[in-house]
C-alpha cells in the first residue's frame, strides 16, 4: 500500500503538457461566435433516427417482401405450367399447382432476438442536445421462422445485429 | 453553483483544467494540436450548454465522446491520406513536462497501461475527480473506476520495480 501511495506522490509530480496560448484564443473567438449565432434557449428537440435500427427494420422487410416475391413465382410458373400443358397428361401437374397455389401460405411462427452482450460505452451530447446521453451498444442474435401450416415447410432467417441506444440522463 | 456561460473569468476555470484535459485528451488522439481541437469543442459546448462548473463529470464525458468521434473521422481521413501521400510524419508531442529520467520512464510506463486503466488514472491524478464523477463521466461503477485505479499504480510499480 505504501509502495502505492509513493507511485501517487510521483505521479502528481509529473506536470502534464501545458496547452498553447493560441488555444485560449480560439476558445475565446468560439464563444464569441456562439453567443452571436445562438440564443440562450435550449434549442427543441430534434427528431433523434436510430440509423442501425433503422437499417435493420429495412433488412427485415427486404427478407419479407424476397419471400413474398419468391411465393408470386412460384404460383406464376403454376399457371404457366397449366395455361401450356394442353396434353391429358398435363392434367395432374395441373392439379397439383392449383394445390400448391392454394396451400403456399406461410405464416409467422415465430421470431427471437437474443441480447449476448450489452455494453455501456459512457456518457455523450448528440446532435446538438444539451442533455447528456447514455450509450448503450446492445448485440444481439434475431430470428424470424415462418410455417407452412398444410405442409408442415419452414423458413428460418437468422442475421446478427447490434443496435446502439440513446438513454438520456436526467438530474445532477 | 455558478454556471459556465454566467463565469466572469472563464479564463481562469479553463487554464485549471487545460492541462487535465488535453492529456485526458491525449489519449485518444496523438498529436498535441487534435487534442486541443477536442478539447476546445468540448469546452465551448459545455459552456454554450450553460452546465454548471461543478459538474466535471459532464466535461470529461464530453471530451471522451468528442475524441472518440475525431478518432473515427481521423483513422479515415489518414487511410485516404495513406493511399494518397504513402507516409505520415510519426512525431509525437510528448504528454507531460519531465524534470529527470526518472519521471520520463514514469510517463513511458504510463503509455503502456491498457486504455481503461489509464484514463481512470488520469481523470484521478491529474485532474482530481473523485471515484463518483469519474464513475459517472465512465459510465462503470465506483466500485470499478477504485480498482482500475489500484490496478493501474500496481501496474506502475511493477514496471519501475523490477523484482
Amino acid at each position: 500500500m505504501n509502495d502505492l501511495s509513493q507511485i501517487e506522490k510521483e505521479l502528481r509530480k509529473l506536470r502534464p503538457a501545458r496547452p498553447s496560448p493560441i488555444l485560449f484564443e480560439r476558445i475565446e473567438e468560439a464563444m464569441i461566435d456562439c453567443r452571436a449565432v445562438a440564443s440562450p434557449a435550449r434549442q427543441p428537440e430534434r427528431l433523434r433516427y436510430n440509423w442501425l435500427s433503422l437499417g435493420f427494420g429495412l433488412a427485415a422487410a427486404a427478407v419479407l417482401v424476397l419471400f413474398a416475391a419468391v411465393k408470386m413465382e412460384r404460383q406464376e410458373s403454376g399457371k404457366e405450367i397449366a395455361q401450356t400443358s394442353r396434353e391429358p397428361e398435363a392434367a395432374p401437374l395441373l392439379n397439383r399447382a392449383r394445390k400448391s397455389t392454394s396451400t403456399d401460405k406461410f405464416v409467422p411462427a415465430g421470431a427471437t432476438r437474443l441480447v449476448y452482450n450489452t455494453r455501456d460505452e459512457g456518457l455523450q451530447f448528440a446532435g446538438g442536445s444539451g442533455q447528456p446521453l447514455r450509450r448503450m451498444r446492445y448485440q444481439t442474435h434475431e430470428t424470424w421462422q415462418w410455417r407452412n401450416p398444410t405442409t408442415g415447410a419452414s423458413l428460418r432467417v437468422s442475421y446478427p445485429s447490434e443496435e446502439v441506444v440513446l438513454i438520456p440522463v436526467s438530474g445532477q | 453553483m455558478q454556471n459556465l456561460a454566467s463565469h466572469e473569468d472563464w479564463k481562469s476555470c479553463f487554464s485549471e483544467v487545460a492541462p487535465g484535459l488535453l492529456l485526458f485528451a491525449r489519449q485518444w488522439v496523438q498529436s498535441a494540436a487534435d487534442a486541443e481541437d477536442v478539447v476546445q469543442e468540448a469546452f465551448v459546448k459545455f459552456w454554450r450548454r450553460n452546465h454548471k462548473i461543478e459538474n466535471r463529470a459532464l466535461l470529461y464525458a464530453a471530451v471522451r465522446s468528442i475524441a472518440l468521434d475525431f478518432i473515427r473521422r481521423d483513422s479515415r481521413r489518414a487511410r485516404r491520406e495513406a493511399t494518397a501521400v504513402g507516409g505520415t510524419d510519426d512525431f509525437i508531442e510528448p504528454q507531460f513536462e519531465f524534470e529527470d529520467d526518472t519521471q520520463r520512464a514514469l510517463a513511458e510506463a504510463i503509455d503502456f497501461l491498457p486504455c481503461e486503466q489509464r484514463e481512470v488514472l488520469v481523470m484521478k491524478i491529474w485532474n482530481e475527480l473523485t471515484f463518483a464523477e469519474i464513475a459517472g463521466a465512465l459510465g462503470i461503477s465506483q466500485n470499478t473506476a477504485a480498482s482500475r485505479y489500484r490496478y493501474a499504480l500496481a501496474a506502475l510499480r511493477n514496471t519501475l520495480q523490477p523484482q
